[in-house]
Order: C-alpha cells, then structure tokens, then sequence
C-alpha cells in the first residue's frame, strides 16, 4: 500500500509540471523543456527570502512563484513572441536556450554549496490505509487539487479561458473570432511559469537540498506523464502524473537490481518507448 | 534574412562537383597536410607545444566532431536530440572496456565505439522516428538521463566510481606515446567525418533530410521513405557521436561517472551547433574549438561561457535563425534581385528523356486502364469525406474531377496518392491492387502527384527540387553515397545533368539557385509540374494546378496540360475548379459532391447537367 501512497503523493506533483507541458503544447504546438527548471532556479527566491530576510515560507514561496511568472512572462516577450510562424523545431530549441540558461545560472551562482530549505509544516501527520502521510505531503495535494481545479474551471467557465482552449484548437480561426492572441501567449508562458514554482515547491521537502540538476527527476517525471496524456490532453496529462507516479513508486519498492542504481529512472524511459510504440496519442487523448 | 535564403546559399555549394574521383584527390591532400603539419611542428619546435596543450586540442577535436554530428541531425534533418553526450558517454566506455578489459587495440576500441552507439541509436530512435513530432527529443533526454544516473554508476558498465582507462594501445603491451601521433590521428578522423558529411550533402540523403525538414508530406510525395531517413540521420549522428566520444576517453586517458557526460554536455552542444549555424559544418567545427579549447586557457571561463552561450541561443533562435555562419555568408553575398512577378506566358513543359527504371513498365495500349478506382470510402472521425466512389481513367487521357468544395476531391487523390488509408474499396494501377502500399511505394510504380499548395520543397532551389524529384531514380544504396563512390557520383552526375536540362528548357537558368519560396505562384507551379515529369510516371494527378495563378497563366496552363497528353503521353487526372480550363482540356470528367459521384461524361454534356449546376449553385438555380 505504501508504495501507491507515496506514488500518488508524487504524481501529483508531477501532474502540475505535466499540465504545464501540456498548456503550452496545446496552445502552441511547442514542447517546453525549462518546465520544472524555472522552478528550480526561482526556488532560490523562496531560500533567500527564508533563510536570509527570515520571512515565512509562504512568503518566500509567493516570491518564487512570482518570479516563475515573471521569468515566463519575459521569456515569452523576446523569445516567443518573435517565433509566431517559426517552425516548430526552432521553438523547441529556444525553450531548450531557457533551460540552460537557468542551469547556467544555477551553476554559475549556486554550484559547490549546499543549500537546504525547512519544509512549510515542520511536524504533524495523519496516517491514511496504514500508511502514514506527513503535514508536507498533505499541502502538496491540497496544493495540486486547488491548482488543477481552479485551473480546469478558469479555461471550463471564464471567457478568456475558452478563447485559450479554442486557440489552442484552431489559432487562426479563434484570432478571427477575437481571441487576443497577444494576451493568449503570455497567459499561457505565466501559468506554465507559476505551475513550474509550485510543482518545485511542493516536491522540495522530499528532495531535501537545492542544487542544480537536484529536480532533474521531477522533470522526467512530468515529461513522461505529460506523454502518457499524449501531450494535448489537459485530463490525460494528470492521470498520466499519477499513473507514473504511482509506477515509480512501484519500481523503487519492489524492483531494486543491484548493478543498476537509480532503477526507477530506467523506468520512465520504458514507459516512453512503450508509449510511443502502443500508445503514441496517449491514454486520454484521440487519435489525429 | 529568411530561413529560406540561408539554405539557398548553402544549396548553391552544394552543387559543386560530385565527380568522385575529384573527390577522394581532395580528401588525401588534405590528410597529407594534416599529417606533415603536426609532425614537422613537433619536429622544428618541440618546446611550442606542450602536454595540456596536446590536450586541449585532442579535446576539441573531439567536440567538434560531436558538433558536427549534432549539426547533421538537426541542421539538415531537423530532429533534436537532448542526449547527445550519452551518446558521447556510451562510445568513451565502449572503447574503454575494448582497450582496458580486452586488451584490444585502439583502432578496434574506436570502431566497437562506433558501432555500438549506432546500433544504441538505432534502438532509442525507432519508436520515436516512426511518429510525426518532436518526439526523439524526449525520448533521448530520458535516454541521456538513464546513462547519467543508471548506466554510468552501474559497477557493470564503468566498473564504479573507479571508472575506466582508455589507453592508446597499438597492440599488446605497445602504445602511442607521442603526442603528435595522436593530434595526427584526431585530425584525420575528423577529416574522415567531414568526408561522409559533405558525401550525405550532396547526394540524395542530405536532400531527403533536408525535405523531411521543411514538411514530412511534401517528402512523402517526393517518394522518400521519411522514417528510414530519420533514423538514418539519427544512426550516422549516433556513430559519430560514439567516435568523438571514444576520442575524448583516449584523449584524457580515463572517463568515469563524473566525467562530463552529463545532461549539461547535451545543452552545450545544442547551443554550438545552432549558435554556430544550422546546416554549417565549418561553422560548426570551428565553433566546437573556439568553446572548448578557448576557455580551457582561460580558467573560470566555462561557467560565463555557458551563460552567454544559452543566451546567444535565444537571440539566435528568434532573432537569426541561420546563426552566425548565416550573418557572416549574408554579408559577403550580394542581395539577389528581385525576380519579375509577370508569369502570363509559362514556359513549356520540358520534354526529357524516360530514365531508365529498375522495372520498365510493359507499354500498354493509349485507351487501356491505367487507374481504377472501384468503390473507395474514407472516413474521418464522423465524417464520410469519401463515399463508394468509382471511377476510371484511360492511359493518353485528361480525366478531370470537379466538384464543390469539400466534395472529397482532394481527398480522394490522397486515397490513391496513399496519403490516407481507404475505409473501403479497391484501387488498382496497372492492373496491380495498390491500396495496401505505401505512398512512396505507389510513387515508385509510376503515380505522380501535385499538391493543392505547391508541393515543393520551398527552402530548396529550382536545382535542389528537380534532383529531388529523381530521388526513387536512384541506383545506389546509402552506403556507397556515404563514400561517394563510383556508383552514386555517377548517378548524382546524371541526375544534374538531367536537372539542368529541365531547368534550360523552362528558360529557369538564372533562378536555378533561388529558393523556391521566392518565386511567383505561377512559376512554382510550373516547376512542380516538370518536376513531376522528371520521374517519367505515367500517371500524372494535379490537384488544382491553375490556384493562385493570374488568369493569363492559367490560360496558358490549358495549352500545357495538353502538352502533357499530346506530346509527352502522359495520361492526367486533374482536380480544377477553373471550368474553362476543364472543358478546355479534358476527355472525361467525373463530378464528385459530399463524398459520393453524382455525373461523368464528356465535359459538354456535364456542363449542361442539372445535376451538376445544382451541386455548384444550389437548387433552384435552374428554376
């Protein structure tokens, strides 16, 4: 039971990086690979803002979040709004300019220290099927039930989110219809943003340092369920964050092989050759 | 600057000489000078060059033929791999385990090297190639990662944290130990990895990986088989990959799970290659230098270099997509002139000779069934877009299909093209059921096809489509095209000389070297259809071939269609909603409205037809 847990603690947290994939995919056919990197560099914010001017969490974690936001938002201003009718290829080849630029980062400024940030909820936990869940990993759900959710009835009940979804669906037809194109792109590069601080966030107190690269895993996990979703499918990508969660989980309980350390990486690169070879439109999605 | 300009200047060398044996000259003069050089430098001055200088460069060398294998997978055909330095790791501890653990030369560890990540890229490439889509990227940055946290910690592979020693063993207990030797080696395999790059240029592989690129359909058309070629550019970029790998190991002496073949090496190369240029192997190479040997000299510089790098990257991307081998060429080239829009009188249709097939199609009588299309559905989702549609066309005619839009015409000829899978039905070509084949398998049995947007590959030039055109003409494998040996420089002579004649017919001589994107609508047409006509195939469909055309072109385009019949015996199927120009041109004509046949005959009686007036205009029309 524990293992299914657990899985379902961290797919969860690999579903938001998994929406956020999937948001900007949707919306501009490109697949964006500084996901969970942006987050991970903005969560030096939340260290400095913590650890240094001694505020709460909750305000070092507004201040990672907001500078994802901001990070998405620029990105999206010089990058990708000067690629409108690029090809696709060259898109995701900037998106891939920003992951290393916030690696570099990282390395150029963090590397060769370790830094470790006091997790939101320092004790307390409730026991669920025998399993006990601590205070943190209780957030985290909240956390991701409260996102996916607002973000499901923003896009389901706002005007402006049905003008995302039918850009996502026909951008030529929903401009001449009057969705601000403009104002579609930035919105979708700040959510991603946003979603890459708080996936980072919530996943942080399980890691338990900041590094450059440590969150390595959570990007792979949410690649490899964003794919599991086929990519397009908003739904699918969160049951794929569980559905790969829950498979890690599995692997490292029960599938440890000695001479292979780090099994569970292994695992998600099977997951993705078996859905590209079974699967290719994902277990939600429609065959185009 | 447009993409399409940059690669229209990267054309214009291409066309340079294929000749083979002008080829491998060059080749060994170059390996003379990359020998004498290292040695006589050693030789009259030993104190120039010091250890770690040795170093540095072997280092670089092998970077830049990492940069150049990264440039062919994504500067020519277009597919990102994010787990180059796996590769990279893969081939080090591939020829590692040759040289330590089987005491084998360093000659065999290279090549084991190389044919272990060919076959590791082989693997990791086909389920992701087979799709449409950037899937190889994800699938070989999980792939690099598994290296990084599995692979390369497992106590299997790089024997622990305790890694693994790449000596430059010659044989037994013997070694290199002059460094000059082993610069001398680094060169020459560089040389050898340009050999093949230039060779995958100018033949028919570097078109194909240029076509699937641009637009995976239009390669379809052109009879390339797209996957074959994806992983084709991904295994050569693999092998590559391997070697400059195995030449970093031998070059420091040792790799271990910390050496950098991690995820970091994987961006960096990215960002050289597409900094440098796309598509630019010099640039390229020089960059793979300037990155790694630079700041080697100056230490505390490679994590400023990474910084700029990733940002260079951005700007390059959305700013100049051809990278600063594209600047640099831009500046140094004239602006080409603007070509004269005026297309009212088109050029006429070359006449050339039928190459030679590898099965010559047994003639057949002008009257006979060429195609019969006998009772096809296709089907999207809720949508019956074509429905139990029979139809004939008779060699030496202009069978037209009319109809309004959305009528499932074009659809139809991706049905009998092979662009989309029939519901139902049977089409038969000659006699032989073709509904289960493939698209470039129905190309290669004589079905031509023009495309409602032009069909041509528009970053090419004129020069580049019609040697794409004859691509399926081929008679040598990729094998001898790498080499570039007798067979294919042969070949790729004919094919130019066969292009240039076309291009001298259509009077196209001084756009041959433009980009197609460039030209006018009309002019693009016409290139289409004679590139149609290159491959000889006898059964032509052109789907709309008068759209976008000025309505002095289109006339002009009746007298050509009829060319087509009269005096090239092709036979024609023609989608056309200029009426006209169908009544002008056609023998028969079929009427298709919502999926199903509603008329045929001859073009007077379905101008008359009220069947066919309601179709167009609606009932009541007549009333």
């Amino acid at each position: 039971m524990q293992p299914i847990v657990l899985g379902v603690i961290a797919g969860s947290i690999y579903a938001l990086i998994a929406l956020g994939i999937t948001l900007v995919y949707k919306a501009s056919r490109v697949l964006n690979f500084a996901q969970a990197e942006v987050g991970t560099l903005t969560l030096y914010a939340t260290w400095w803002v913590t650890q240094r001017q001694h505020q709460s969490w909750w305000v070092g974690a507004v201040a990672s979040i907001a500078a994802a936001i901001a990070i998405g938002l620029v990105f999206e201003r010089l990058v990708i709004r000067r690629m409108l009718t690029a090809p696709r290829v060259t898109v995701a080849v900037a998106t891939i300019g920003l992951f290393s630029l916030m690696i570099a980062v990282e390395l150029a400024l963090f590397a060769g220290t370790i830094y470790i940030l006091p997790p939101p909820i320092s004790h307390g936990g409730v026991s669920i099927a025998g399993v006990y869940v601590n205070a943190n990993q209780w957030l985290a759900l909240g956390v991701v039930a409260a996102v996916a959710a607002a973000l499901a009835a923003f896009l389901r009940y706002t005007d402006f989110g049905l003008a995302v979804l039918a850009s996502a669906d026909d951008p030529v037809a929903a401009q001449l219809m009057g969705a601000p194109r403009g104002r579609i792109s930035a919105f979708t590069w700040a959510t991603a943003g946003a979603l890459s601080a708080i996936a980072v966030l919530l996943i942080e107190p399980t890691v338990g340092v900041l590094a450059p690269g440590a969150f390595n895993g959570l990007f792979l996990g949410g690649l490899t369920a964003a794919l599991v979703g086929g990519l397009s499918s908003l739904p699918g990508a969160f049951v794929g964050g569980l559905v790969v969660g829950i498979a890690e989980a599995e692997v490292k309980a029960h599938l440890v092989i000695q001479s292979i350390p780090s099994f569970q990486v292994t695992a998600m690169l099977i997951i993705v050759l078996l859905v590209l070879l079974l699967r290719p439109q994902g277990l939600l999605g429609s065959r185009s | 600057m447009t993409a399409a300009d940059v690669s229209g200047s990267a054309l214009a060398r291409q066309t340079r000489s294929t000749r083979s044996r002008e080829r491998w000259w060059n080749m060994l003069t170059a390996a003379a000078l990359f020998v004498a050089l290292p040695l006589a430098t050693e030789h009259a001055m030993p104190k120039l060059l010091e250890q770690h200088h040795y170093l540095n460069l072997d280092v670089g060398i092998a970077i830049a033929i990492a940069a150049v294998s990264l440039n062919l997978l994504l500067g020519y055909a277009g597919q990102i791999s994010l787990g180059h330095a796996a590769l990279l790791a893969a081939g080090a501890f591939a020829s590692g385990i040759v040289t330590t653990r089987w005491h084998g030369p360093m000659v065999l560890g290279l090549l084991f090297a190389v044919v272990t990540t060919a076959a590791l890229s082989l693997i990791v490439g086909l389920p992701a190639l087979r799709l449409r889509g950037l899937y190889l990227a994800i699938v070989t940055l999980e792939f690099g990662l598994v290296m990084q946290y599995s692979v390369l910690r497992s106590s299997v592979f790089s024997g622990g944290s305790a890694g693994i020693a790449l000596p430059r063993r010659v044989w037994g207990n013997r070694f290199f130990t002059d460094n000059a030797v082993y610069l001398v080696i680094s060169l020459l395999l560089l040389l050898a990895v340009w050999f093949l790059d230039v060779n995958v240029v100018r033949t028919r592989i570097g078109r194909a990986f240029r076509t699937i690129r641009e637009n995976e359909s239009v390669a379809q058309a052109f009879g390339i088989a797209v996957t074959r070629y994806k992983l084709l550019a991904f295994v050569l970029s693999g092998a590559m990959a391997g070697l400059a790998g195995a030449m970093y190991g031998h070059a420091i002496g040792f790799v271990n799970n910390e050496s950098p073949f991690n995820f970091n090496q994987s961006l960096q190369l990215i960002i050289i290659v597409v900094v440098a240029g796309l598509g630019h192997r010099l640039a390229a190479i020089l960059a793979g230098l300037v990155y790694w040997v630079f700041p080697s000299f100056i230490s505390g510089l490679h994590q400023w270099a990474y910084i700029i790098g990733a940002l260079a990257l951005m700007d390059v991307v959305s700013r100049h997509p051809e990278g600063l081998a594209g600047m640099w060429e831009h500046r140094r080239r004239p602006k080409p002139t603007d070509g004269d829009d005026d297309d009212g009188e088109l050029p006429a249709l070359p006449q050339l000779p039928a190459p030679a097939r590898a099965v010559q199609p047994e003639s057949f009588a002008p009257g006979s069934t060429l195609l019969e299309v006998d009772g096809v559905s296709v089907r999207f989702g809720g949508l019956q877009a074509v429905d139990g549609v029979r139809l004939t066309v008779p060699a030496g005619n202009i069978v037209g299909l009319i109809g309004p839009n959305g009528a499932g015409k074009s659809t139809l000829f991706n049905a009998i093209s092979g662009l989309v899978r029939t519901e139902s039905g049977r089409i038969r070509f000659r006699g032989q059921e073709i509904q289960g084949l493939r698209c470039d398998q129905r190309a290669r049995l004589g079905i031509a096809r023009s495309f409602q947007q032009v069909g041509l590959a528009k970053d090419l030039s004129i020069r580049e489509n019609f040697l794409l055109a004859q691509h399926q003409l081929a008679s040598y494998s990729d094998g001898e095209a790498l080499l570039m040996l007798p067979r294919a420089s042969r070949d790729e002579e004919t094919f130019r000389a066969r292009a240039d004649k076309a291009i001298a017919a259509l009077g196209f001589d001084e756009l041959a070297d433009m980009p197609v994107r460039n030209l006018s609508g009309g002019q693009q047409r016409i290139v289409e259809i004679a590139c149609l006509l290159v491959t000889a195939p006898d059964l032509v469909m052109l789907d709309e071939p008068s759209a976008g055309m000025a309505p002095a072109a289109a006339e002009n385009l009746a007298a050509r269609l009829r060319d087509l019949r009269d005096e090239l015996g092709r036979t024609v199927l023609l989608i056309e909603h200029n009426v006209p120009l169908v009544l002008d041109t056609c023998d028969y004509v079929y009427v298709l409205d919502a999926g199903r046949l509603i008329a045929e005959g001859a073009p007077e009686d379905i101008a008359s037809n009220p069947q066919v007036i309601d179709a167009y205009f609606g009932a009541g029309v007549m009333a």
